[in-house]
């Protein structure tokens, strides 16, 4: 006896993701999967972010980490409102973590929600989580063949971030490598170059997805 | 080690697939696609599904996985390759005006039960 399935096998994380977009949708809120590796800088470019979000628009944070709230503590001091979730060993946020994850918040409230994934350059580019936008971050002090080593989650990205333009004149980084192989494997991404510690180049960032946001709902948050 | 969630994923989906069909008994044979370009490791999936697929409908079954390749096409020099790995140049003109085609899914193609 034998069946024929022919099904994708991941198909039941993508219907729950497809659920979590449905509810962004219906809330008008504007989600982002931030991912990157390790250390790149995806919690210090988020308090610059949110720095720069002027009140446009009211900003979430679901933080995923396999251990400790060291992240979500960061968010948290800046008055947004955060969500940890502890994979306790998993590589990546899954859809059910996230749905899970934004029970505990109130969306109604919510204009921009941004995921930041589990530090993983790998894993994390295989999981729909619901987001409209996924978003990478490359820091300049990872080297410059990184995207050309990790093609699958940079290809699947909207936009790329090189993080640390600080600490340039004291690496090798070719920020042209990077764009070249960016427009090879991700024609249509956007890429900014910034450095959350100074904080130049994070406005640019923050003003595309506050316009992103407001032509989801034509609302305006606070 | 997303190989681990993805077994996870398969053996549910399994299970699904069987008792929709109606039929009682246990899997001797499991198909499964993972593409070339999916990013997903082979040896971990059989590893995962050693570990995960005892105390299961699975616990006896065969695990075939077939692994199929991508096409390159090329808008230059008009070349259709097969590739194993993700380029982003055409293999045989080195132009990057190319479209990649299939060899990204993870397919459950077919379940085959114990008479």
């Amino acid at each position: 006896m034998k069946i024929i399935a022919a099904k994708k096998i991941l198909r039941a994380n993508e219907e729950l993701a497809g659920k979590n977009r449905a509810q962004f949708n219906e809330k008008g809120v504007l989600v982002v999967n931030l991912v990157g590796s390790p250390g790149c800088g995806k919690t210090t470019f988020l308090e610059a972010l949110v720095a720069r979000l002027d009140g446009r628009a009211a900003p979430a944070v679901i933080e995923g980490d396999l251990a400790s709230t060291i992240d979500a503590q960061r968010i948290e001091k800046l008055g947004v409102p955060v969500v940890q979730i502890n994979t306790e060993g998993a590589c990546h946020l899954d859809a059910t973590m996230v749905a899970a994850a934004c029970d505990a918040l109130d969306l109604n409230r919510v204009d921009l929600l941004v995921i930041e994934n589990v530090g993983n350059l790998v894993c994390t580019a295989g999981f729909d989580l619901g987001e409209h936008l996924r978003i990478v971050i490359l820091s300049t002090s990872e080297g410059d063949d990184k995207v050309a080593k990790y093609p699958t989650i940079f290809q699947k990205s909207d936009a790329l971030l090189v993080t640390k333009t600080d600490l340039v004149p004291y690496g090798d980084f070719s920020i042209d490598r990077v764009t070249a192989d960016m427009k090879r494997l991700a024609p249509g991404a956007r890429l900014f170059q910034l450095s959350a510690r100074t904080g130049e180049g994070v406005q640019p960032v923050a003003d595309w997805l506050l316009g992103k946001c407001r032509r989801r709902e034509g609302r305006l948050g606070g | 080690m997303h190989e681990f969630s993805i077994v996870e994923s398969l053996i549910e989906q399994v299970q699904q697939e069987v008792t929709r069909s109606g039929h009682d008994g246990r899997v001797v044979r499991l198909d499964i696609s993972v593409g070339r370009l999916s990013g997903v490791n082979v040896d971990s999936i059989r590893f995962a599904f050693e570990l995960l697929a005892p105390d299961t409908l699975l616990a006896d079954a065969d695990l075939q996985i077939a692994e199929p390749k991508a096409v390159c096409r090329c808008k230059a020099c008009e070349a259709k390759t097969k590739i194993d790995e993700l380029v982003v140049v055409c293999p045989v003109c080195g132009s990057g005006e190319i479209t990649l085609e299939g060899g990204q899914d993870l397919l459950l193609d077919s379940i085959e039960l114990k008479d």
